[in-house]
């Protein structure tokens, strides 16, 4: 026994002075980024930065609307000016020119082959330069393919918002209240789902005038669905939470708790959606103005662009070029952003 | 389950109903009648509204013209070809656009399969990148797009295959248009399989399976594309829109004699009956496939089946 204690006095362990002595690592702590103190919209941002795709969908985003709203007035021409005496001159650029790049020459097939002309010389336009070509009708495609970005752009975002504004109350309001409300409600949207995209928007745009405002509420009546599934899912998800039953009990009233407690948490996957019906709704006014729906002239938009520039494709293919170039971009750039939001708002999301 | 069709097809038919009668109110408010010649007298008119029924009730109207859609009889066309029925005008059409929309499905998936598991296989590899960027491209850039890129470099310059539909050749012509139709498809399903084969592959049943020592061919077929491939029914409905509003603009593009481009051409030239009648074709047809994918989702995962019968 006294043997068994005198071994654990052995090795007891005694401490010296040197052991506790507190690390000043003070600096440390505060380089370090801890997540859980950040705020949510910061972290958004920083996961939204993380995914390359997402901040080049955005960087070609920028640069597209700013030339939308700049490009038109970059240069001395209109996009409803008409020159008949300067139609279908091929790009040319000042200085890039002398590269042999964008310096106005076109190849022109011919019965015995192609050949090489430059109808700024033929012509005796030295000084005249149409930086994307000029069309049938004289008119300059830089000038046209912008302001048609710019209509285009106004239509998808106008119908964007109008829908998400439409469709979020309607989820919101049908799953709130659900019971019979939300039957009736459901049954409804199911009938308007049932019918094709493709059939309201041409019979709208056949009884009323063609125009701007027509096209936005063609798009309106298209799109509000999706956006009212994923406010009622997403209602059906928080309305059972405390802080809902918190502000019951403190006497607000459905519309309040709809509108001022609910619908601020369920603000990410909303703007998600917003960004993802843009380039359906650029999509669906391009086919529009395809099909000659559209944009009534001498107003254009990206998709009456490349419905006139596919008139002469094969023989001035510069003409319709840009539009189809900025609308591919365009619409793939939404993309990427919309896909960057939805990872960072939920990265509990699974890759897609 | 016999519950939970029954009441799928109640609703399908119940919407259809419904674009009936949006339909009919459309024809209504349409600028015009057809009856609208100066020439003709109150009684000869009278006479001719008595023939086509259009002195009757609206209810009565509306009936008839439900019965008629139903039995198949569209009217005929006013403008693009005077007096012909327009069943007629679209008997010819139908296989052709059923034909390319079918090649382009087809294309698509094949493609799209192999794609996904291409992606997957070499997860975060170039391979994957590559993948992930040739669908993020298909699903972003609009069909016609690619029509005019091919139509261009394929038809025109290197003369491959003809730049506009003929007779002779069809299986040459419709190659074209099947791949520019096909790009959404494609994308779309790749991007579907790449995710879920990369979680099945992850899976702990994949685990097991390679540690039963099965082979890789065996593994990848009967094991994981299986049950990856069950949620790819998720996207077909998104995919039958797109093909919808593609072929459209498509056929247009290399004037296929389709449904497609007989829409655009009566939207044109102002023919309201064609473009009602062919607007209640897509609808059935849409509705038609929408039902199927419905009963589908409900034959292979049963807890869509209970989720709708509970709601």
């Amino acid at each position: 026994m006294s043997n068994e204690s005198a071994v654990l006095n052995q090795n007891e362990y005694i401490p010296t002075d040197a052991d506790f002595v507190l690390k000043k690592n003070n600096a440390d702590i505060e380089v370090d980024s801890n997540f859980a103190s950040q705020s949510f919209w910061k972290e958004v941002i920083a996961r939204f930065i993380r995914k390359r795709s997402a901040v080049f969908g955005l960087v070609f985003v920028l640069i597209i609307t700013f030339f939308a709203f700049v490009g038109p007035g970059m240069n001395a021409y209109t996009y409803s000016g008409q020159n008949l005496e300067q139609k279908n001159l091929a790009p040319r650029i000042p200085i890039i020119e002398y590269t042999g790049l964008f310096d106005g020459h076109e190849n022109i097939n011919t019965t015995s082959g192609t050949k090489t002309v430059n109808y700024y010389f033929e012509k005796k336009l030295p000084d005249t330069f149409y930086w994307f070509g000029s069309d049938n009708f004289g008119r300059d495609i830089w000038t046209r393919t912008w302001s048609g970005a710019q209509v285009s752009l106004i239509i998808a975002v106008a119908a964007a918002i109008i829908d998400m504004i439409i469709g979020m109350s309607y989820g919101l309001i049908s799953g709130y209240f659900g019971g019979k409300v939300d039957m009736v409600m459901q049954r409804i949207l199911e009938i308007a789902n049932g019918i094709p995209r493709l059939v309201i928007v041409t019979l709208l745009l056949l009884v009323f005038k063609p125009g701007m405002i027509t096209i936005i509420i063609a798009l309106m009546l298209t799109e509000w669905v999706g956006m009212s599934r994923i406010a009622r899912a997403e209602m059906l998800k928080l309305k059972e939470q405390e802080f809902v039953l918190a502000s019951r009990t403190l006497g607000a009233g459905s519309m309040h708790i709809i509108f001022s407690e609910i619908l601020p948490n369920i603000i990410g996957p909303i703007i998600t959606q917003v960004m993802f019906s843009i380039p359906t709704a650029i999509f669906t006014e391009a086919f529009l103005s395809f099909v000659g729906l559209g944009i009534p002239v001498p107003r254009c938009s990206l998709g009456s662009l490349i419905s006139e520039g596919f008139n002469s494709f094969t023989t001035h293919p510069y003409q319709i070029i840009p539009p189809i170039i900025v609308m591919a971009l365009l619409m793939l750039s939404f993309n990427l952003v919309a896909d960057g939001l939805r990872e960072a708002l939920d990265p509990k999301l699974k890759e897609m | 389950m016999r519950k939970y069709i029954l009441k799928r097809v109640v609703t399908a038919l119940f919407t259809l109903l419904a674009i009936t009668l949006i339909l009919f109110i459309l024809m209504q408010l349409m600028p015009g009648s057809p009856f609208n010649d100066e020439k003709l007298n109150e009684a000869q008119r009278a006479s001719l509204y008595a023939k086509y029924g259009l002195d009757q009730p609206i209810i009565i109207q509306f009936f008839k013209y439900v019965g008629n859609m139903f039995r198949g009889d569209l009217g005929v066309s006013y403008k693009i070809s005077k007096n012909t029925p327009i069943t007629q005008l679209i008997a010819t059409r139908l296989p052709i656009s059923i034909g390319v929309g079918f090649a382009a499905v087809l294309i698509g998936a094949v493609v799209g399969l192999l794609l996904g598991l291409l992606a997957a296989f070499k997860h975060d590899t170039v391979w994957d990148t590559l993948a992930t960027i040739i669908s993020v491209i298909g699903v972003s850039v609009p069909s016609y797009v690619f029509a005019l890129a091919l139509s261009y470099q394929f038809g025109f310059k290197l003369k491959w295959f003809p730049m506009l539909f003929s007779a002779k050749d069809v299986l040459g012509s419709s190659v074209l248009p099947s791949i520019s139709l096909s790009m959404f498809t494609m994308a779309s399903i790749a991007r579907f399989t790449r995710s879920e084969m990369i979680e099945v592959l992850g899976s702990d049943y994949m685990l097991l399976a390679e540690s039963k020592g099965l082979s890789g061919k065996k593994l990848v077929f009967s094991h994981a594309l299986r049950n990856a491939l069950i949620p790819i029914i998720t996207v077909l409905a998104p995919l039958v829109v797109d093909l919808m509003t593609g072929s459209l603009v498509v056929e247009k593009i290399f004037s296929i004699p389709g449904v497609g481009s007989l829409l655009v051409n009566a939207i044109q030239s102002n023919d309201y009956n064609v473009v009602i009648a062919l607007s209640f074709i897509y609808s059935a047809m849409y509705i038609g496939i929408m039902l199927v994918v419905d009963i589908m989702y409900g034959i292979i995962d049963p807890r869509i089946r209970v989720a709708k019968e509970g709601d």
